[in-house]
């Protein structure tokens, strides 16, 4: 008899549970509504900060509510998203717009290459591009610094002499664009032993665990400091620019203007070295990508 | 992008880059069967053997459960310091990922054959293994080859994610197309998976007509 109750009165509970938090996400959703802006990224941790970075400094300065999308996929699903206004705030590279989007020619001056993707994106998909925020996140190619000691190897020309019995990975993206490898083979006459395209995030682990003799990185990456990778200097300027900046929807920016203004307060103060260090937080200590991007915040007087 | 020229640009990029679309196939066909042959010689013998001892079956069919739900970049993930890079760790991954249906079918299957038909087979003097394979494995045949084909079609389709570490494959494909902005080489790549997959679930289904002793056949 006894168990009859306790077993009714927690099916009431559970019930009673259910729809409390049923009403309370209706609410929400009913709220959120109004003063909503979409912020996104792609699916690498340096896009995941600045997705934090860019809603953490709106939500301390405007009253609007963020709703955060990282990790959403590649260049293009994003630049899909933000087209469509599925999202209203993203962060790409000057290279990656002019290549990837406009299809464009490399074009190896950053002030130029940044000129061009602003001009276009306002003209082509009323995207406007703030000021640049300071880092190049551009491809390097990296070896383990061991290695590349031993060998004497300090620059991608001095590879030539070893890329017949060195093996070469890359993300997917390097092995298909024409500024990858494909690019890189003709800028620099030597072609590797064998090249395989993966996952961005396995390249790192790969090399680091000797599976592959050369990789493909960005400059910024947490992992080439903690991995002891060495960047091999580009000495034929292959790699274009890829300065990193906000993108804005045109009509967001109509809607609330203020944060032109709140989101330049970023430009030119994320280095490379800046950059690096905050990736590093995530990918090697394994701090969360929030509190990182709110503590980097606070460091720099921006919020409180 | 409408219809047509989306079928345009397919039809144009797999001519255009027909050497690699043909390489990326047979190394997509042979990770697959080579996993699948791995997990269909591990699968049915300890299906079989749970059977027998059935206080190991929710156990194993439980593990065998567990590494199904490990996301698969992260599975691969951690076979590069063990396995490298390439096919290794993709037909150990994908091996891996076959194993659940195959097993779990063998397992239901044999346990589900009708009792009076072993018992008339032990009543005749069968040994354990003649009942095995002359009772329980024929009348179980069908949710066997069930199980095969599932793990058949659905090894095809995640063996696009062996180009993750490196193994090659229709993924390539896929994935050079996803982060270029071409769908025409995205379908490039997935097209043949699919037709692969499809391909491959009619030939099982006729081998298994082809085993099913003439008296099962519906």
């Amino acid at each position: 008899m006894k168990l009859v109750k306790i077993k009714k009165f927690l099916l009431i509970s559970i019930a009673f549970i259910f729809l409390i938090s049923v009403t309370a996400c209706g609410s929400n959703t009913a709220n959120s509504e109004e003063k909503t802006i979409a912020v996104g990224g792609k699916e690498f941790t340096e896009q995941d900060i600045m997705v934090h970075l860019v809603s953490e400094l709106i939500e301390a300065k405007t009253d609007l509510t963020v709703n955060r999308k990282p990790f959403l996929g590649g260049t293009n699903i994003v630049f899909t998203a933000l087209q469509s206004g599925d999202l209203d705030i993203s962060v790409d590279y000057t290279g990656t717009g002019l290549v990837s989007i406009l299809d464009e020619e490399v074009v190896n001056n950053a002030d130029e290459a940044y000129r061009i993707v602003k001009e276009r994106y306002d003209e082509e998909f009323g995207i406007t591009w703030l000021e640049p925020l300071g880092f190049n996140n551009t491809y390097a190619i990296v070896m383990r610094a061991d290695m590349a000691e031993e060998l004497g190897i300090e620059k991608i020309s001095d590879l030539e002499e070893y890329a017949a019995e060195f093996s070469f990975a890359a993300t997917q993206e390097f092995m298909e664009r024409d500024d990858g490898y494909s690019g890189m083979k003709e800028a620099y006459g030597f072609e590797f032993k064998e090249a395989k395209g993966m996952d961005p995030g396995l390249l790192y682990t790969a090399i680091n665990e000797k599976q592959v003799d050369v990789s493909v990185a960005f400059a910024t990456d947490g992992r080439i400091p903690a991995f002891n990778l060495k960047i091999l200097e580009d000495d034929k300027n292959y790699f274009p620019p890829y300065d990193a900046a906000i993108l804005i929807r045109n009509d967001t920016l109509e809607k609330y203007p203020e944060l032109e203004e709140i989101l330049n307060s970023l430009a030119g103060l994320l280095t490379d070295e800046e950059m690096a260090k905050l990736n590093a937080k995530v990918d090697i200590e394994q701090q969360d990508s929030k509190e990182v991007a709110r503590d980097w915040l606070v460091e720099n007087g921006l919020i409180d | 992008m409408n219809g047509e020229s989306l079928l345009s640009s397919f039809i144009n990029t797999t001519i255009e880059r027909w050497p690699m679309v043909l390489d990326s196939i047979l190394s997509h066909l042979s990770i697959s069967l080579m996993s699948l042959a791995i997990a269909v010689l591990i699968g049915i013998p300890l299906g079989i053997f749970i059977t027998r001892h059935r206080k190991f079956a929710s156990v194993i069919i439980k593990i065998a459960s567990v590494f199904q739900t490990i996301p698969s970049v992260a599975l691969l993930g951690f076979m590069i310091p063990f396995f490298g890079i390439g096919r290794k760790p993709a037909v150990i991954a994908l091996t891996i990922y076959a194993l659940l249906p195959i097993l779990q079918n063998t397992y239901t299957g044999i346990v589900n054959c009708d009792e009076a038909a072993k018992e008339a087979g032990k009543g005749m003097g069968m040994t354990s293994f003649q009942v095995l394979y002359m009772i329980e494995i024929p009348l179980s045949l069908s949710i066997i080859m069930a199980g095969i084909r599932t793990a058949t079609v659905m090894t095809i389709g995640v063996a696009t994610l062996a180009s993750l570490i490196g193994a090659g494959g229709l993924g390539d494909l896929i994935f050079r197309g996803i982060a270029s902005v071409n769908p025409g080489l995205i379908l490039t790549g997935a097209v043949p998976s699919a037709v692969l997959a499809v391909l491959f679930d009619s030939i099982f289904r006729f081998l298994e007509r082809q085993l099913t002793p003439k008296g099962l056949r519906k």
